[in-house]
């Protein structure tokens, strides 16, 4: 094996066995196991409940039985009329609710009379099937036919947009950037945790190695550059294992359980997005992460013992909350001025550009100049870093972080 | 297969750490470099390491540069110790060697045979960081040279160990010299650089007070350590032709002398013809050679 690759084999094999590498994939596939079982961890939650028995008091002409309808939540009990054996039943647990529907000047008004309060849920339910049956008295009162009643009911306003911009003409539609933003949310999150995870592990590898000395016995028989080129290799190895692992535990979900039913979602998802769409995020997404490993791997050799590394990876941190928190902003309206600038920003792009290519109309050049930027900046960084980190790894100094430079600077030209 | 320091100088901004250093190591043997702390011993070992850049002058092995080397015939002890604290000692051990490159059945062998030296056998399955201060160290010093280098830096190799470990190193080294590997090594324990060292360069602040042999360097001073026991005061010794300085110690009292030709007189004058118990004339051991030249006061070479 050449120095190179035995370096990183065994960063890579001493971190891959790490509680906190284990503990951190187990985390992730926790998460996506609770997205793809909600339905029935709901269930485990709230299934064991009775349902909840509510006793209508209907005082109109009105035939309600149509929209009081038992399910497993609420189990209605039309057609009482004895009020006073009803609050009774109340009292002693029996009965949870009473709802008492009377006109009032040809509009239904509805009590309801609890003992111990409706939980939130249920009272949003019951109000707006109260409201519903409100409209339905309405219309009832004005003497249409069955038809002419239903139609009204069912109205509803079909919406299609027309962009009288031709240069954007094949616009998303409003469904795919629903989807658009709601994946983009996704690996942008993905994306911050990926970030914070290796850039913290590549930094506190270097700066222990340089904490408790190892550094120099390395470094008399590999050059600089190879232990450089080494650690970043091994930590870029680390996460596409992470990644890979979490794709594998994805697709094992999508096709197996269910019947499919999660990867019929993704596919749909992938088709609206269009398979572009999926291509930019991950190169978006490896590039982010290699930039932030170079970055990390630089810091880490600034600092004198591991101790020291918060210290240095505390801008680099910042930088990733703040790119967070303006891909959040873009949830409500991914179109501002503050995300079309973060979007070209190197460090925050690969957070922001994703939203932008999903869940807005930009022409093919926005993203590709964005990459290219984000690329550029690589190489930059890349040449710059390897040429500092020769001179930086085996000062030791004190101080902040500019200190540090300046007596790295100063003890080697 | 020498080494080979050509007006060597290290500037920084302010300060020059070294200064026009030369000497040369000839194969097989072992150079003692020998300063205070701040001397510069340290940067020296890494401008030959090539960790860091010479600001003037070359440094050659076997006439190349040694930025050109392969660097798997060099080894080296830093003076600060480092391990890697969450690894295993035998697995330490593989990764450097393997990082040297060097086969994992031809580490076998030598790593049993210098765990078993250095009495590590219990310790083998041991992560580095529980280890005693000077377990450890010696861990490191077999790292530095299981790759069986040509040429041997140790910094410091003997501070931090007690005696018993001390004389398992020196015999490691002139084990290590037997086999023909050559060895570089500093110390401010001079006993030890006495005992080990064929040639020497002592350093005052980067500059170099002295470079050759260890006899060479006892002979400009000659043989003006002279021994006694005798019942004669102080000032009597003091008023005696040539004695420059008298000092009483418990069994003996010892005379500097300003010439090694003083000492037939004066034991002439002593003796008085009868018996003696001890007069012994002798070189300066390292030690007292070396306070004297980096405190500055009298023979300047």
């Amino acid at each position: 094996m050449s120095k190179f690759s035995l370096l990183m084999m065994q960063l890579y094999k001493s971190k891959i066995k790490s509680k906190s590498f284990i503990l951190m994939t187990c985390l992730y596939v926790l998460v996506m196991s609770v997205a793809v079982f909600w339905s029935e961890i709901k269930e485990l939650f709230t299934g064991d409940d009775e349902a909840q028995q509510i006793a209508i008091i209907n005082e109109t002409s009105a035939d309600l039985s149509d929209i009081f309808v038992s399910n497993g939540d609420m189990a209605f009990i039309l057609d009482e009329k004895d009020v006073s054996a009803l609050e009774k039943k109340v009292k002693d647990g029996k009965l949870d609710a009473i709802v008492t529907i009377n006109d009032q000047n040809g509009q239904l008004q509805a009590e309801i009379a609890t003992f111990t309060p409706l939980k939130l849920n249920d009272q949003s339910t019951l109000s707006s099937l109260l409201q519903y049956a409100g409209q339905h008295y309405a219309v009832q009162q004005l003497s249409l036919s069955p038809e002419q009643a239903a139609q009204i009911m069912a109205a509803q306003t079909t919406i299609s947009t027309k962009n009288l911009n031709e240069e954007s003409a094949g616009g998303k539609s409003e469904e795919e950037k629903q989807s658009g933003l709601v994946v983009s949310y996704a690996v942008g999150i993905l994306i911050y945790f990926f970030i914070s995870t290796f850039l913290s592990m590549i930094t506190t590898e270097i700066a222990s190695e340089k904490g408790s000395r190892a550094m120099e016995m390395l470094l008399v028989s590999v050059k600089p550059a190879t232990h450089f080129k080494a650690k970043i290799a091994g930590v870029l190895l680390l996460a596409l294992t992470q990644m890979g692992m979490i794709a594998a535990v994805f697709l094992i979900y999508a096709k197996f359980i269910k019947d499919g039913i999660v990867w019929d979602m993704a596919a749909d998802i992938v088709k609206e997005l269009s398979i572009g769409y999926v291509i930019y995020a991950i190169v978006f997404l490896l590039l982010t992460v290699i930039l932030y490993l170079i970055i990390g791997a630089l810091f880490g050799s600034l600092v004198s013992k591991v101790e020291e590394a918060g210290q240095v990876l505390m801008p680099a941190m910042i930088i990733t909350i703040i790119g967070f928190y303006v891909m959040l902003t873009g949830m409500g309206n991914p179109d501002t001025i503050i995300i079309k600038i973060f979007s070209y920003i190197p460090l925050t792009s690969g957070m922001i550009m994703p939203m932008r290519i999903g869940a807005t109309d930009i022409g093919g050049i926005v993203p590709f100049l964005s990459l290219g930027i984000l690329i550029a900046t690589i190489v930059v960084v890349y040449l710059f870093s390897l040429s500092f980190y020769k001179r930086s790894v085996l000062t030791y100094s004190s101080g902040g972080v500019i200190q540090k430079i300046k007596t790295v600077l100063k003890v080697t030209t | 297969m020498t080494l080979q320091l050509q007006h060597v100088t290290k500037k920084y901004k302010d300060f020059t750490a070294v200064d026009d250093l030369n000497f040369t190591i000839e194969k097989g043997e072992i150079f003692g470099l020998i300063g205070q702390n701040g001397a510069g011993k340290t940067t020296t070992f890494r401008m030959i390491l090539d960790l860091q850049e010479t600001t003037a002058g070359t440094i050659t092995w076997n006439g190349q540069p040694v930025n050109a080397i392969n660097r798997d015939v060099l080894g080296y002890l830093p003076e600060e110790r480092g391990i890697f604290p969450t690894m295993k000692v035998e697995e330490q051990l593989y990764f450097f060697g393997e990082l040297r490159g060097m086969k994992r059945a031809e580490l076998k062998k030598e790593i049993d045979f210098w765990i078993q030296r250095f009495e590590l056998e219990e310790k083998r399955k041991d992560k580095a960081e529980t280890l005693s201060k000077g377990n450890q160290q010696k861990v490191q010093l077999i790292a530095s040279f299981i790759h069986k280098p040509e040429f041997l830096i140790l910094d410091e190799p003997f501070s931090g160990l007690d005696p018993v470990n001390k004389d398992l190193l020196k015999d490691a080294i002139l084990l290590l010299k037997k086999q023909g590997t050559t060895i570089l090594f500093s110390s401010h324990q001079m006993d030890n650089v006495e005992e080990l060292c064929d040639h020497l360069c002592l350093l005052k602040r980067g500059v170099s007070l002295f470079s050759g042999s260890l006899l060479d360097l006892k002979k400009q001073y000659g043989k003006t350590k002279l021994a006694v026991r005798t019942d004669w005061s102080t000032t009597q010794l003091l008023a005696l032709e040539g004695v420059k300085d008298v000092r009483v110690e418990k069994e003996q009292t010892v005379l500097t002398l300003a010439d090694e030709s003083f000492a037939q007189s004066i034991f002439e004058q002593l003796s008085n013809g009868k018996y003696i118990e001890k007069f012994s004339l002798d070189y300066l051991s390292l030690d007292e050679i070396f306070k004297d030249k980096v405190g500055g006061n009298v023979v300047e070479v």
